[in-house]
């Protein structure tokens, strides 16, 4: 058995170009809904803590993934935050470069301990450093709709 | 562990970076009938079980599952499709043979990357669709965030990540098998286009096409069927938390329990000591690193300083990726851990060639699942 002829020539290697058309609403849940209320009505972030576990998520979580315990403890954490890792990203979604470099980061809010992952802004790339203080910089409260843009990024807490 | 299970046959076909002149369903077909071949079965009357790997949004295909059966020899036969590595699939199937339920069971995993015309923008649609996608961002900022946090948190240097592109390129230039074996310097991979910062073009494994089969067998019937059966002696498996903001960002903890499952199956203690060489995932660059450490065949910190010394070559004191890794051979998607864990068996059978190691008897696959995941396996084999 196996393959005793092959397509042999480049020009005779045929394909068919397809593609699958998906849209899909995705609900944030009970614990999503609380977190976005927060940052549209108040600008702040909201966690839940885990007192057994002595963790605090952000984004929060109705259970805890450590211990499996159901979390309704709600907690302020934040507006500012340490970067624990950064990047400058070059390439758009597509592959093809960026035109101006995406700066992207691990920010642990002051009180959590899981890390938000968005852009950080007003910053020169030689400033970047693990470890810098940065806060949030969230949209005026009108354009605010509910989403993880409602932050706009994060900039050093000094600028 | 006793010898209960052995690998009695493997089939790979493509392991090029295109494969235009076979469909996936000729690739899989080819690379089965070797394995089939290799092992001395018939799949119509032999093979027992088939389980394979697949995921539907790389295959372009809804409920991928149901296309794999005729292309394997498998239909009517019992048949289910993983999503996972390669290595779950082989674990799998490794399980069902050790339960007494099957004899005979063959694995398949395959890449038709050459196919997939947005290959980024599905690995985007794998993030959290409320907190990370809409940030619209390539998701390898993802390896560009952990290698940052990786070298600030170990003083590994882009240097020593470099180091194991070159290592692995150079390792592929030998195995007949690899598609981009390359004799390069550490200066070409720290000048190569940054994607995301520290993360270089050349730091990342390029895709190829491929498919793998591997046949598996109880003792009985593998030591009736095979000279020269390679046997299982250990098998690991471990996901960390998948959300970006609650992962281990630090240490590939997925890897280090994967391996310490492996290792007390296998009686294991001392990896360094008492495996021969590994075939360990090396996505990017940084990844073969961090995988070492955290498969303890060295202390964290210290894997880029043995790549510096040159023990993981393959003439050094411990060969880590002899075949060239994901790196040297290409990113074979979903399949790479299975050519990880073929590399081990060719190894062990001797059957080599001009990358062949001496004496070898116990070796180490471990495969990662890719971003933006924290789920890997590990599987131990002898001779």
């Amino acid at each position: 058995m196996a393959l005793l002829e092959k397509v042999d020539k480049n020009i005779e290697a045929r394909a068919w170009q397809g593609e699958i058309p998906i849209q899909s609403r995705y609900t944030c849940g009970l614990a999503g809904e609380k977190f976005f209320r927060e940052i549209m009505e108040n600008g702040r972030f909201a966690g839940t803590h885990c007192a057994e576990c002595e963790y605090t998520y952000v984004p929060p979580t109705i259970y805890c993934e450590r211990c499996f315990a159901k979390l309704d403890e709600w907690v302020e954490v934040g507006p500012e935050g340490t970067v624990q890792s950064f990047t400058v990203l070059l390439v758009a979604p597509d592959g093809t470069p960026l035109e101006e470099p995406d700066i992207l980061a691990l920010i642990q809010l002051d009180g959590a301990d899981s890390v938000l992952v968005h852009r950080l802004g007003k910053v020169g790339l030689d400033e970047l450093a693990i470890g810098m203080r940065v806060k949030a910089v969230f949209k005026p409260k009108k354009e605010r709709e509910g989403s993880i843009l409602d932050i706009v990024h994060f900039v050093p807490v000094n600028a | 562990m006793p010898k209960e299970v052995a690998i009695i046959g493997v089939g790979y076909a493509g392991f090029r970076a295109l494969t235009p002149e076979v469909s996936y369903k000729e690739l899989m077909y080819e690379a089965a009938v070797k394995a089939y071949e290799d092992a001395g079965v018939d799949p119509r009357r032999d093979i027992e079980s088939f389980v394979t790997v697949a995921e539907d949004f790389t295959e372009g295909t809804s409920i991928f599952d149901e296309y794999v059966p005729d292309q394997l020899g498998a239909v009517l036969k019992p048949v289910h499709t993983i999503s996972g590595e390669g290595l779950h699939g082989f674990i799998a199937a490794y399980l069902q043979v050790l339960t007494g339920a099957m004899d005979i069971v063959a694995v398949e995993a395959h890449s038709k990357a050459s196919n997939i015309l947005t290959p980024d923008e599905i690995m985007a649609f794998a993030m959290d669709p409320v907190y990370n996608r809409p940030l619209r961002a390539n998701p390898h900022f993802i390896a560009g965030l952990e290698m940052n946090r990786y070298l600030c948190e170990t003083g590994t240097t882009r240097e020593q990540c470099a180091l194991v592109v070159a290592k692995n390129k150079h390792n592929a230039l030998y195995n007949p098998l690899a598609a981009y074996g390359a004799s390069i310097a550490v200066e070409d991979v720290l000048e190569s286009e940054m994607v995301s910062y520290p993360l270089s073009r050349l730091d990342m494994s390029p895709r190829a096409d491929g498919a793998i089969v591997m046949v598996l067998a109880a003792r009985e019937r593998a030591e009736e069927l095979s000279d020269i059966p390679i046997w299982i002696r250990g098998v690991g498996w471990c996901n960390d938390s998948f959300s970006l903001e609650n992962r281990d960002w630090t240490n590939a903890i997925y890897a280090a329990r994967a391996a310490e499952m492996a290792y007390r199956m296998a009686g294991i203690r001392t990896p360094w000591q008492e495996l021969d060489f590994a075939e360990i995932d090396d996505t990017f660059s940084y990844k073969e690193l961090q995988h070492m450490e955290a498969l303890r065949l060295c202390r964290p910190g210290e894997a880029g300083l043995l790549v510096e010394d040159g023990a993981t070559e393959i003439g050094g004191e411990f060969p880590v990726n002899p075949s060239g890794g994901s790196l040297g051979m290409g990113h074979l998607l979903d399949a790479s851990g299975l050519a990880r864990l073929l590399e081990v068996v060719l190894q062990l059978r001797g059957e080599a060639g001009q990358h062949q190691l001496s004496d070898v008897e116990t070796g180490l696959a471990f495969g990662w699942r890719g971003l933006p995941t924290t789920s890997g396996a590990a599987v131990i084999l002898s001779n």
